[in-house]
């Protein structure tokens, strides 16, 4: 049987419109590269173009599967790796929203220790920094909803001891 | 009053609404608490903001992009969705279907059908009553359909049952005591069915239970099991008031086909499930590590389960706790063997050894 274009929803398009740019962010949260971000945002789409998804829960489902799909990438190895990214893109400094200083460095160190992190954690913690409620994320990750802000909170202190390291000179 | 725990002051910083009015007052008038939230804060805005990238996006090119990619994986495409909508639903062939799709293991292909799970063996897989009432219903998550039925019927003899089957009827070299007569024979053939998951269904299950399912993972919507038992055959002994008492049957154990998605995704998505009893979950996932053992779902509080062995193969020994009821259950090449009746257990391990 010939293979053209993928056979999909008539929806997709509006919902790809409405919220490419937010399932990208939610990728590059992970992964640090835009790059990678727009194939794992392709990825995502895809999957969702061939469900059943009611399109008023595409937002959350898209957030949910663009976090795991990143993270599993993010472990994989398929990545290029942080030393390299940070080589390539320079040591260049960019203010960020919340008037902090971040080095690429620091960001390429932040996502290693992601990727150390169990993949609950680490997706406990990329959900609620994409905007999901508490109940959402617990809903996502199967966790009563009480432990998410333990889980977050923990997530947090191990990625600020890397952030210290890199800040304090030794 | 004691300090709210860690995780109830870093939802304070994002969800004041979500922490009980006795932990924020508590938190209103505890320095210390107050210092921690701060803290909190203060961490949860460094790393959002080293997690965050600037991303701009050009969102045509991505549309561009995805709307000409070629369909590899649009096999949901050859589906008639008509065909599925007629789908006969049958429990008991929907009960047999999630256990063997629970113990799979293995790959699946792009296009082809692959065996993805032998039976070589069977393993009681202890459940309580209300356990069973509790597994959650496999057509809720799918479409199920039929595609062969068995056929059922009784024939004149042995002879007869195995030129239909092809299979022999294990001939009893010695009745136990108590059972008497000729027995009937009965011949099947294959059953056929095919299981096609799909999400909105499974969705829709769940939002009625009031529980909100895990994602499904990629590709598993829409992707197809396929399984097949049979051909078999029995030979029933019956007393004079029409109580069976003794039967002896042979089947072409189940094989589950895939066209999907790789088996242990479909397996572990299936164990994580709401309404499966943990316990139960647990031995499903220990049995389906080498996707040949049917988990025989036995009722632990009617009956007791023990193995022995039947010519070289490990049997299964089921025996009701009233001790009237028994039944030994192994695999050979793929082929199940079964003898039950209202005898002992050790009667019925005797026959079971002397079969021809």
């Amino acid at each position: 049987m010939p293979r053209g274009r993928v056979d999909v929803r008539t929806d997709l398009e509006e919902v790809f419109r409405g919220h490419y740019a937010r399932v990208v962010a939610v990728a590059a949260r992970v992964l640090g590269s835009r790059d990678q971000a727009e194939d794992v945002a392709q990825e995502v789409f895809l999957s969702f173009g061939r469900s059943a998804v009611p399109a008023g829960d595409a937002g959350g489902w898209l957030t949910v599967a663009a976090t795991h799909t990143a993270l599993n990438l993010l472990r994989s190895g398929r990545r290029r790796s942080a030393r390299e990214e940070a080589a390539g893109d320079g040591p260049a400094v960019v203010p960020d929203v919340a008037d902090l200083v971040i080095t690429r460095e620091e960001r390429s160190s932040v996502r290693a220790a992601l990727a150390r992190l169990p993949h609950k954690q680490a997706a406990a913690l990329v959900l609620r920094h994409s905007g999901l409620s508490y109940a959402e994320v617990a809903a996502a990750l199967e966790m009563s909803p009480g432990s998410v802000g333990t889980t977050v909170r923990r997530a947090e202190s191990v990625l600020l001891k890397e952030l210290n390291r890199h800040a304090s000179p030794e | 009053m004691r300090h709210p725990s860690e995780g109830v002051l870093r939802r304070l910083v994002d969800e004041p609404a979500g922490v009980t009015d006795a932990d924020r007052a508590h938190v209103a008038g505890c320095p210390t608490c107050l210092r921690a939230v701060d803290t909190a804060r203060t961490e949860a805005r460094l790393v959002g903001a080293a997690l965050t990238t600037p991303a701009p996006v050009d969102t045509d090119a991505g549309w561009a992009r995805l709307s000409t990619t070629p369909a590899a994986p649009a096999r949901r495409a050859r589906v008639d969705r008509s065909r599925w909508g007629a789908a006969v639903r049958r429990p008991a062939v929907a009960a047999l279907s999630a256990v063997l799709l629970v113990t799979g293991a293995g790959v699946a292909a792009a296009n082809d059908w692959l065996p993805i799970f032998q039976t070589e063996r069977v393993d009681p897989v202890e459940v309580t009553s209300t356990e069973l009432v509790q597994l959650p219903d496999l057509s809720a998550y799918g479409d199920l359909e039929v595609t062969r039925e068995p056929g059922t019927e009784q024939v004149a003899d042995a002879a007869t049952a195995q030129a239909r089957t092809g299979l022999a009827v294990p001939e009893v070299a010695e009745l136990p005591e108590g059972v008497t007569g000729e027995p009937v024979h009965q011949a099947a053939g294959t059953v056929g069915a095919t299981f096609t998951f799909s999400a909105e269904k499974a969705a829709q299950a769940a939002a009625a239970e009031g529980e909100v399912l895990p994602p499904a993972p990629a590709g598993l919507d829409g992707s197809t099991l396929r399984i097949e038992a049979g051909p078999g055959v029995a030979a029933v002994w019956t007393q004079p008031t029409g109580v069976p008492t003794l039967v002896v049957a042979r089947v072409v154990a189940p094989t589950v086909y895939s066209s999907g998605v790789p088996f242990e995704t479909v397996r572990d998505y299936l164990l994580s499930l709401p309404g499966l009893p943990d316990g139960l979950a647990d031995q499903l996932r220990d049995l389906s590590t080498d996707a040949a053992t049917l988990p025989l779902p036995v009722p632990a509080d009617l009956v007791t389960s023990s193995t022995a062995d039947v010519g070289g193969a490990e049997a299964t020994v089921l025996t009701s706790r009233d001790g009237l009821l028994a039944a030994v259950v192994w695999v050979e090449d793929g082929v199940m063997t079964g003898v039950a009746g209202s005898v002992s257990a050790d009667e019925l391990l005797s026959v079971a050894r002397e079969l021809r």
